[in-house]
């Protein structure tokens, strides 16, 4: 009894012990306040209840916890891209949450809401009737100056019934204590799909502290979304789209995490076609019809013929559908006209105008220079307020800055500004300058203040605008922040809101007896299809190089290995790699090591090992939202075991073990889409593609071993190549000739390393793949794999020539380039009149 | 003043084209001063789809769209319209070019001739410290807005020179400005820049200008050009009024309006997506003939 008493006591000890270790240095700093440490250097509850269960799990497993929760970011390849960077940087999520308890949140809740209702009035007025212009509450030149004031969208009813659907503000706790509302977005909100798997790795990661601490579901509310933008469709099963700008946007990983999550098809402009006032997917299957875009390309881009013609990631006529109300488009172009900082200035005013009550959540004190008398307001006190760009990112002339100080800027600095404020106020805004209130973060084992920037969201449903319990947190790592966004030293946090009570696991399953049942997901997008079958090319490209290059390696090493005709085979291999690529001709001429690392890792050569797993890595990139993490992760590793290898000269037994673990990879990948792919179109177009591109190279083999002067030397690596080695000596006892290895190769319906097995394969795929053709007559890519079949089936071994080898690859050639004929997207070409000829 | 205006646009693609989609702002609008008569769109090979209208500033867009295949593809606009503008105000009775900046900023109205579409930088026009310099040697303080344009008109043809080989459709005024030369499109880029800097609201014009021929010859028939210039807004009580920089002239009686823009961007006369896989040559041919005074 005392025993346990005096370890539960010494167990409190070590929790406070480590509670003191982690804060004993935390100081918020003289005027700002903080999220843990009140004004008066009490500890708030909530903090104090997370850091005891925190404490309480013992310093070892927290540590480990939190590897767990690394370890998940880099498996589900959570990233975002900088600007002008070509590769994507690893998600920064904190270790600390953000906390919230409800009573506040509620507050903070009704303030968006009221935000969202007003900026959708001040939307529809805008771009309808015009009276807040007319009755003087909104000059036109406040709005005109945004490039996303989009005149063509005057007059033009939304097909979804509004401007907003997903409406976003970054807000931050100002010096009073208040909560401010620093910006809105309503382009298109980035950073939900964020918070969503933020808070997935974290509960991952601590499962029991979300009951304990009461904290808010997030999925609630992302089925209200979908709700919305169900609702906004003209159907009852309305096919929505997220649009993306591709691979290479900013945030393309949560657009493809969103497409995943809630069910919607990932499309970039190519995918989609207007006609006749309606957009359609184009599909394997021809067009379908799409109801709802939700948007992630900013309006700009969207429409090449009627906003930017330079844009190659739009959709042309897409402004046409949406006034002809064929396609409702989530956020509608010119929604993102609310982000002009100029706005700000007007919406106090516009709030009682339009709402009849003040703003519950104030914005940054704003003042637009357009106006004569906050323009000498803004002049007057130009050492005090930070002036920033009215329509725009930066500050004009001021390069990249987002916002300048007058006290910062030197004499002539400021008279500059000064100028070009008196000449064209229209363009700058002076705003009170921002101090935000800091949150802990986790830096090196201790807690310390730092500045925070929050983002919220609200969705429109049916029944009015519901805010998402919990949102997207940015902390950035030093002590004086501005503006917290994405890029060094800034991290995410998750956003815990806190409620009084235990929250109710809600239940995710729908009224029975309301789902239609379905097993296959139709329509395949053409792009998608694209991708699969390109992915399915790569992945066995890959594995043959692989294959080349261990038999090249392990020939070399044999000392077995007959000498006679040795050298002969291993020159021929050499051949090979440099005819698919892998290595140049000048490498070939290498001493063997060299050459042979060249073909795996060498990134210049198109064929190397290396350069085909980025290429498989790149198709699979664009269909993302289309596979499972595993294997994604997968995909990964193919190239990492690769680059793992050490980086110095390499022994022939380093390159077996590196082609062999990639081969292993293959494997698993291989496994993974043979049990769990869905057989569906997208299966089979990845199967289409491994199963040419294996009856390609086991041509290409075939004429560079199988010629009719072939040595046993070489029949024997063609066996090897193939995989097919102890089926052949069981089956034929003598040794190696030519007429039953190449009917072994070619011929032979039962081996799944044949061309004939291929040709089976595909002929039987492509059987199953819709039909556009309403006519009856036979489609081309299935009358060539039906001749290709029925030619292999036919043929005897003995009367095979050379000539006829070549013949069959060239016909399995003409077979995928009639698959992406037939079922792929063609590429666009732009024109536009270069020569103007103008008068004198 | 009656004219017939002929716009031939004629495309070569290196490859089979499938499906040409095109935005064309060739049909001529009427306005004050310019009736249109009659004005069309002929296409070879034939659209299989062809559809009018207005864009946001009011003026006729043609959306077109071949779906025939084809490696060649002409089109050709032919319009009759009579011109008569009013005369334009003596300089001096015009406002103060800081006042027509002031109105501007307060416009209220979001209609297609609001001043505030033309006031900020554009997606062809960007404001450089050069030009707005280069401006406002002509806008001194109080100086009336149109005495001081009509200055600044003079000394662009003054001070640039004419030259088709300096730049293309996609030079932007700051380089044009910097080469001191360029053709009608630049010499309306620059000009606008330079007021839009200054804060004024000024839109570019594109379209059509009578050409006379030297003395004793005949006029060469498809060797006149498509033209631009500039639309420059007065105030409330004289509005939009053109200036032709390239000619050094007010717009009047031998300019025939296509219609208006923030930059040639907006107004291109022929733009198109065309599915393929080459690239294209392009010709051009305008005829402007005078049928009757």
């Amino acid at each position: 009894m005392g025993v346990n008493t005096r370890a539960i006591e010494s167990e409190g000890e070590r929790v406070r012990a480590q509670i003191a270790e982690w804060t004993q240095d935390y100081a918020p700093l003289p005027g700002i306040p903080d999220e843990f440490v009140g004004a008066d250097g009490a500890r708030r509850p909530h903090w104090e209840r997370l850091l005891q269960a925190l404490a309480s799990i013992g310093p070892g497993e927290i540590e480990q916890r939190f590897a767990t929760a690394d370890r998940r970011i880099r498996d589900r390849g959570m990233s975002y891209r900088v600007p002008g960077e070509s590769v994507e940087r690893t998600w920064p999520l904190g270790r600390m949450p953000l906390l919230i308890p409800e009573a506040e949140w509620r507050d903070i809740a009704a303030g968006i809401a009221q935000r969202a209702d007003l900026l959708e009035r001040v939307l529809s007025d805008v771009y309808g009737a015009g009276r807040l212009g007319a009755e003087g509450l909104l000059p036109a030149a406040a709005l005109t100056g945004s490039p996303d004031f989009l005149a063509s969208m005057r007059g033009v009813n939304p097909p979804g019934k509004r401007w907003l659907r997903l409406y976003a503000a970054d807000i931050g706790r100002g010096p009073d204590g208040r909560w401010w509302v620093l910006g809105d977005r309503t382009q298109a909100p980035s950073g939900a799909g964020y918070a969503l798997e933020n808070r997935l790795v974290i509960s991952q990661a601590f499962p029991a502290l979300y009951g304990e601490m009461n904290v808010e579901r997030l999925a609630p509310f992302f089925r209200q979304l979908r709700a919305g933008l169900k609702s906004s469709g003209a159907r009852s099963e309305p096919r929505i789209c997220i649009l993306t700008p591709g691979p290479m946007s900013q945030t393309y990983f949560e657009q493809a995490y969103l497409a995943r999550y809630l069910g919607f098809l990932l499309v970039e402009g190519d995918d989609l076609v207007m006609r006749e006032g309606r957009v359609y997917v184009r599909t394997i299957a021809g067009l379908k019809q799409a109801d709802v875009i939700w948007r992630h390309v900013d309006a700009d881009w969207c429409d090449p013929i009627e906003s930017n013609s330079a844009s190659r990631i739009g959709v042309p006529g897409l402004f046409d559908a949406i006034r002809a109300g064929g396609v409702s488009t989530e956020n509608m172009p010119g929604a993102g006209l609310i982000e002009s900082r100029a706005l700000l200035a007007f919406l106090p005013g516009l709030a009682r105008r339009l709402l009849g009550e003040d703003l519950a959540m104030p914005n940054v004190a704003t003042w637009w220079c357009g106006q004569p008398a906050e323009r000498e307001k803004v002049l007057a006190s130009l050492g005090s307020v930070a002036i920033a760009s009215a329509f725009r990112e930066t500050v004009p002339g001021f390069g990249d800055k987002r916002s300048v100080l007058g006290q910062e800027l030197s004499a002539a600095q400021r008279e500059r500004l000064s100028r070009s404020i008196a000449a064209r106020g229209v363009d700058y805004v002076g705003q009170d300058v921002v101090r935000l209130s800091t949150t802990p973060r986790w830096e090196n084992g201790k807690l310390a203040p730092r500045p925070f920037v929050l983002r919220v969201y609200a969705a429109a449903t049916a029944e009015g605008w519901r805010v998402m319990p919990g949102g997207f947190c940015r902390v950035a790592d030093h002590v004086d922040a501005r503006a917290v966004s994405m890029g060094a030293g800034v991290e995410s946090a998750d956003v815990w809101v806190l409620a009084d009570k235990p929250v109710e696991t809600t239940s995710l399953l729908p009224t029975p007896g309301k789902v239609r049942i379905v097993r296959l997901l139709g329509n395949l997008p053409s792009r998608a299809a694209d991708n699969l079958f390109w992915f399915g090319r790569y992945i066995e490209r890959e594995e043959a190089t692989l294959r080349l290059l261990r038999c090249l390696c392990s020939r070399a090493v044999d000392p077995d290995a007959p000498m006679s005709g040795a050298r002969q085979s291993l020159e021929r291999l050499r051949a090979v790699l440099v005819s698919w690529g892998a290595i140049t001709a000048a490498q070939a001429k290498l001493p063997l090591p060299r050459a042979a690392e060249a073909a795996l890792r060498d990134g210049d050569n198109y064929g190397s090992a290396l350069d085909i797993a980025r290429s498989a890595r790149h198709a699979a990139s664009v269909i993302r939202e289309r596979l499972t993490q595993q294997t994604w992760q997968l995909i990964g590793r193919l190239e990492t075991c690769i680059l793992a290898a050490p980086d110095r000269p390499l022994a022939e037994p380093e390159m077996i073990d590196c082609t062999e673990e990639a081969l292993a990879t293959i494997a698993a990948l291989s496994g993974l889409f043979d049990e769990n792919f869905n057989r569906g179109a997208g299966w089979i177009f990845y199967e289409l593609g491994r199963r040419i591109e294996r009856g390609i190279n086991t041509c290409r083999l075939a004429r560079h071993f199988l010629a009719e002067n072939a040595t046993a030397q070489s029949l024997t690596i063609l066996l090897d190549l193939i995989d097919s080695q102890i089926t052949y000596h069981s089956r034929y006892l003598i040794g190696v000739a030519l007429a039953p290895v190449r009917d072994m190769a070619l011929l032979d319906p039962f081996n799944p390393r044949s061309v004939a097995f291929q040709a089976q394969a595909i002929d039987h795929h492509i059987a199953t793949l819709p039909v556009l053709r309403q006519d009856g007559m036979i489609e081309e890519p299935r009358r060539l794999s039906t001749l290709l079949r029925a030619e292999l089936e036919t043929q005897n071994a003995e009367d095979i020539t050379d000539q006829r080898i070549l013949i069959l690859e060239q016909r399995l050639t003409a077979l995928a380039e009639a698959i992406g004929a037939r079922y792929f997207l063609q590429g666009a070409q732009h024109a536009r009149a270069e020569k103007v000829i103008g008068l004198a | 003043m009656i004219y017939d205006v002929r716009h031939l646009t004629r495309y070569e693609y290196d490859a089979e084209v499938s499906v040409n989609t095109c935005v064309l702002h060739l049909l001529l609008r009427s306005l004050d001063g310019q009736v249109v008569e009659q004005s069309a769109i002929n296409v070879t090979p034939p659209a299989t789809r062809m559809e009018e209208r207005p864009d946001m500033f009011g003026n006729r867009v043609t959306h077109l769209r071949i779906e025939t295949p084809h490696r060649e593809l002409a089109i050709e606009a032919k319009s009759r319209v009579r011109v008569d503008r009013p005369p334009a105000p003596m300089p001096r009775i015009t406002p103060t070019w800081e006042s027509v900046a002031a109105a501007s900023a307060a416009a209220q109205s979001l209609s297609a001739d609001s001043p505030a579409f033309a006031l900020y930088p554009s997606r062809m026009v960007d404001l450089f410290d050069d030009a707005t310099r280069y401006a406002a040697e002509s806008f001194r303080a109080d100086r009336p807005i149109y005495e001081a344009a009509l200055e600044l008109n003079k000394r662009i043809r003054a001070d640039f020179r004419y030259d088709s080989k300096a730049t293309k459709v996609s030079t932007t005024p700051a380089q044009a400005f910097a080469k001191r030369s360029g053709v009608c499109q630049d010499f309306a880029h620059i000009m606008i820049a330079g007021l839009r800097g200054l804060g004024l609201s000024a839109s570019y014009v594109s379209g059509y200008i009578r050409t006379i021929p030297p003395p004793g010859r005949a006029r060469l028939a498809g060797a006149d050009a498509s033209h631009a210039w500039v639309s420059l807004w007065c105030g409330r009580q004289f509005g939009w009024l053109g200036l032709d920089p390239t000619n050094a002239i007010p717009v009047g009686n031998d300019h025939v309006v296509i219609g208006f823009g923030r930059d040639y961007a907006d107004i291109a006369p022929v733009e198109g997506v065309a599915l393929s896989s080459g690239g294209h040559d392009l010709e051009v041919e305008v005829d402007v003939i005078p049928v009757a005074e």
